[in-house]
């Protein structure tokens, strides 16, 4: 078991360089210049060249990727052209506001989602499950950007119900940042008028983020559930006399799981590489806004530093689903 | 029992109500802020914030561009020394920083250095245009600063580049305080502040909010005591965000929904003179058809500035034809050319094209001035230009490819924007005039000699006056003979609650927020 996460640990690595070399290589084949667009239409002549010495862009292709290998190994990960940070601090800016979007999305899409899908599969083809399908598909086709916006104006403009844009009521001071999540950091500051401000201001986007991670959960999880309610030993269960809660989450659903767990895992890491509509459209100082800003500026180190955190994220978390299927299934060791 | 309760609520609501007003909410797009140190911050929005946090020697008041005011600065003279401009400027006493040090010259001569060792995107203003060196300023008692530059330099420009952040006097105790390893403060004033103006930084949540305190110890203060920069991007959400009270005031609205806004009795439009040019840039590079003097003029008949600014911009433009845009000195509302298809056809066959030309036009696929998206704006030029036997084949890309294309010389035409570096009609005049330069002239291979040397003379003479018969003749000859068609001068539209009182944002794009109030 051991050498096995080490072997996979090491694939983690190995992947985060490949991401590295597809990145700097994709870098050097768009025609465009990232020097004039992090400078703009004024810039001079000698701001340029000045530019470029700075950010070692003046070097041969494979020195400069040498030089981003070094400093990786140090844990550095460039300067950003467009903001003149170190990725790493930006990341460490944003990327908690994502993780904390992404965590209740992921809550919301797991409490609709899962408790849907069994319902409608045991309720196959009568009402609930009709209603199951109905809202999955309705969720699931809906763009993101529509239901955000519809949503802000009815609970927040029209009904006053919910608050608007952003992490947090602007007229509230924050917490002290600790972790960056704001409703930890609340509660870190023993700051309740904050932390329930917080959570108010998660409910929309995490709903709107989550919902269509819940539709999809709500058909795989009914689909999975199907299956194997139809097996001989769900009949056999019932036909011993347990209790239908019982047949339903021992003997169904965690023989359903190896499915969910693998969709689920593949959710997740969707959810913390960044909604990209969803921030934007509640001012969510998240990942998502970052890299599309980097992207649109061409701002390639802060571009490659995302690019390797979202994929040793989502290394990780095959890496610990499949080592969750060891414990739901018996039959799978790894050696 | 339940008496008490709504009473207790109702004080509640009343406290919280009379809270509201001394917190101003400003939502809008600051996703370009990367930095509020005012010797690096060249972003509209840093330049905004900072603007509130550091005071220069001397500033504009709201829209004039053209009378300097004292600043830090009570007096200032500027006399000609035999190698060099020598200004001398008088500090006020009594004004302190927000740690409670009062102003004095030293931190003046700290500030100036520290622009020219830092180096930021606006270095150039005081290393190129004033040529200002290290050294040049000198602290000749606490309230006298002495500053030289070569004769080559025009103190006129240098004076209007010191109402800039980049002439913004940090306190240059508290930042060697925080500088690390001789960084000179680069990383701590990044996103913290140590200035003497009405506000100072309290916290910048980066992509969330900037918020900023009333300097207690400012000579200014603030009428409001806490300002929050709130980011919104998306232009309906900062319309729900006005019309729930969330916000105060909405900077980035569409023309459609500032149009609802100002339908609406609790809101109220104010709009924000800009100094951005949209124009067209024409190459006269040999063997190009622009070369012909002849066919650029049929080309500044084959536009309809009026359809394209009361349509496409729904009036928020001035309509303007000269290079230096209204609120500089020097402006000209010479508006020569009128939309004459038939004359520009007749040109065009003079100039050797009878079946018309057709030819490229390069735009970005970005936002043009005045929020309308440029391919919206060449397909409409594109349409009135068919009519006068222009062709038009549009080809929209990326900013940066516009302008990588655009530096390379590659275009035939190219629509494309431009705002002055610095409040001061050289701001424009070198860069459209002086092929030397290596700017707009440059790129569309204007090279007149004769236009050349009246930017110079012009950004040398010291009298008013003077100057400003000198660009009156400069801007009548580029727009005869120069490669330019200028299309625009946007403005911006901003919304706000009418319960705001005060708001103003000048065409550098600085809002005063100290003069700021809000009703209950």
């Amino acid at each position: 078991m051991v050498a096995y996460l080490v072997r996979r640990l090491f694939m983690v690595l190995f992947v985060g360089v490949g991401i590295t070399f597809v990145t700097f290589v994709i870098a050097q084949v768009i025609p465009i210049d990232p020097v004039v667009a992090a400078l703009g239409e004024n810039a001079r002549e000698e701001q340029i060249r000045e530019f470029r010495e700075r950010y070692g862009l003046d070097r041969p292709i494979l020195v400069q990727y040498g030089i981003y290998l070094r400093r990786l190994l140090h844990l550095d990960l460039g300067r950003s052209l467009r903001t003149g940070c170190p990725v790493a601090e930006d990341l460490r800016e944003f990327f908690p506001a994502t993780l904390e979007l992404s965590l209740a999305a992921f809550f919301v899409a797991v409490a609709l989602g899962l408790p849907a899908g069994i319902l409608a599969a045991l309720r196959q083809n009568r009402l609930p499950d009709v209603l199951v399908r109905f809202f999955a598909l309705l969720l699931g086709s809906t763009p993101v950007f529509f239901l955000a916006i519809l949503l802000l104006d009815v609970f927040h403009r029209q009904l006053g119900l919910l608050p608007g844009p952003g992490r947090l009521d602007p007229y509230l001071i924050p917490p002290p940042r600790v972790t960056g999540l704001v409703t930890l950091d609340a509660l870190l500051a023993r700051d309740l008028a904050a932390f329930w401000d917080a959570l108010h201001h998660l409910l929309l986007p995490a709903f709107v983020l989550g919902s269509a991670s819940a539709a999809l959960l709500a058909r795989m999880t009914r689909a999975a559930m199907l299956e194997v309610l139809s097996q001989d030993y769900v009949r056999t269960a019932r036909a011993k006399g347990l209790a239908e809660g019982q047949v339903v989450l021992r003997h169904a659903l965690k023989n359903a799981a190896l499915p969910i767990l693998t969709l689920l895992g593949g959710l997740l890491g969707g959810l913390l590489s960044g909604a990209v509509l969803t921030e934007t459209i509640f001012s969510w100082p998240g990942f998502g806004r970052y890299v599309t800003q980097s992207a649109t500026s061409l701002d390639f180190p802060a571009v490659m530093g995302v690019t390797l955190l979202v994929g040793v994220v989502y290394s990780l978390l095959n890496l610990l689903v499949d080592l969750l299927y060891a414990l739901l299934d018996p039959r799978i060791r790894y050696a | 029992m339940w008496r008490w309760l709504w009473t207790a609520l109702l004080l509640a609501g009343i406290a919280l109500a009379q809270d509201r007003t001394q917190v101003l909410v400003y939502g809008g797009d600051w996703t370009d802020l990367i930095t509020l140190d005012p010797q690096v911050v060249y972003e509209f929005s840093g330049v905004m914030i900072a603007d509130n946090m550091y005071e220069t020697l001397v500033r504009f008041e709201g829209n004039d561009l053209a009378t300097l005011r004292p600043g830090l600065a009570e007096s200032w003279k500027v006399e000609r020394g035999t190698t060099d401009w020598i200004l001398t400027f008088n500090l006020r006493r009594g004004s302190r920083f927000s740690s409670g040090r009062e102003v004095t010259a030293k931190d003046v001569v700290f500030s100036f250095e520290r622009a020219l060792e830092r180096k930021g995107p606006g270095s150039f203003l005081f290393t190129d245009i004033a040529q200002l060196k290290p050294g040049a300023t000198k602290a000749l008692d606490p309230y006298t600063l002495e500053v030289r530059i070569p004769k080559s330099a025009s103190p006129q420009s240098f004076l209007s580049i010191l109402t800039f952040t980049i002439g913004g006097v940090v306190d240059s105790e508290e930042v060697q305080k925080n500088a690390k390893g001789g960084d000179l403060g680069k990383d701590w004033l990044t996103n913290n502040s140590a200035g003497s103006g009405p506000y100072r930084l309290v916290r910048w949540d980066r992509g969330n909010q900037v918020f900023l305190e009333a300097n207690l110890h400012a000579r200014v203060k603030p009428k409001i005591p806490r300002v929050v920069l709130r980011y919104i991007q998306e232009p309906a959400v900062l319309r729900t965000a006005l019309e729930s009270g969330e916000i105060d005031i909405a900077e980035g609205l569409t023309p459609e929904g500032l149009k609802a806004i100002a339908a609406n009795p609790r809101f109220k439009v104010v709009r924000a003179e800009t100094l951005r040019l949209q124009y067209l840039g024409m190459n006269m590079k040999a063997g190009s058809p622009f070369a012909n003097a002849k066919l650029r003029e049929a080309m500044r008949y084959a536009v309809n500035q009026d359809e394209l600014i009361q349509g496409l911009l729904q009036g928020n433009a001035i309509k303007i034809q000269t290079f230096i845009p209204k609120g500089l000195l020097g402006y000209n509302p010479a508006t020569s050319y009128k939309y004459d298809p038939e004359r520009a056809r007749k040109l065009l066959a003079e100039a050797g094209y009878p079946q018309g030309l057709e030819f490229e036009l390069l735009v970005s696929t970005g936002i043009c001035g005045g929020r309308v998206p440029c391919p919206d704006v060449a397909a409409k030029l594109q349409a009135d230009m068919a009519k006068a036997g222009f062709r038009a084949r549009i080809r929209a890309i990326a900013n940066a490819e516009v302008l990588a294309t655009y530096r390379a010389q590659n275009h035939q035409v190219v629509l494309a924007g431009w705002s002055p570096d610095f409040p001061d009609p050289d701001g424009n005049a070198t860069p459209w005039a002086d092929y030397g330069a290596r700017s707009l002239a440059w790129r569309n291979s204007y090279n007149d000699e004769v236009a050349a040397k009246l930017a110079r003379q012009a950004a040398l003479e010291a009298d008013p006056q003077k100057r400003k018969a000198l660009y009156k003749v400069l801007t009548e000859k580029v727009l005869r003979e120069g490669p330019y068609v200028v299309l625009y001068q946007p403005a911006q539209p901003i919304g706000l609650s009418a319960k705001v009182e005060g708001f103003l944002k000048n065409p550098m794009m600085s809002a005063p927020l100290w003069q700021v109030s809000k009703q209950p």
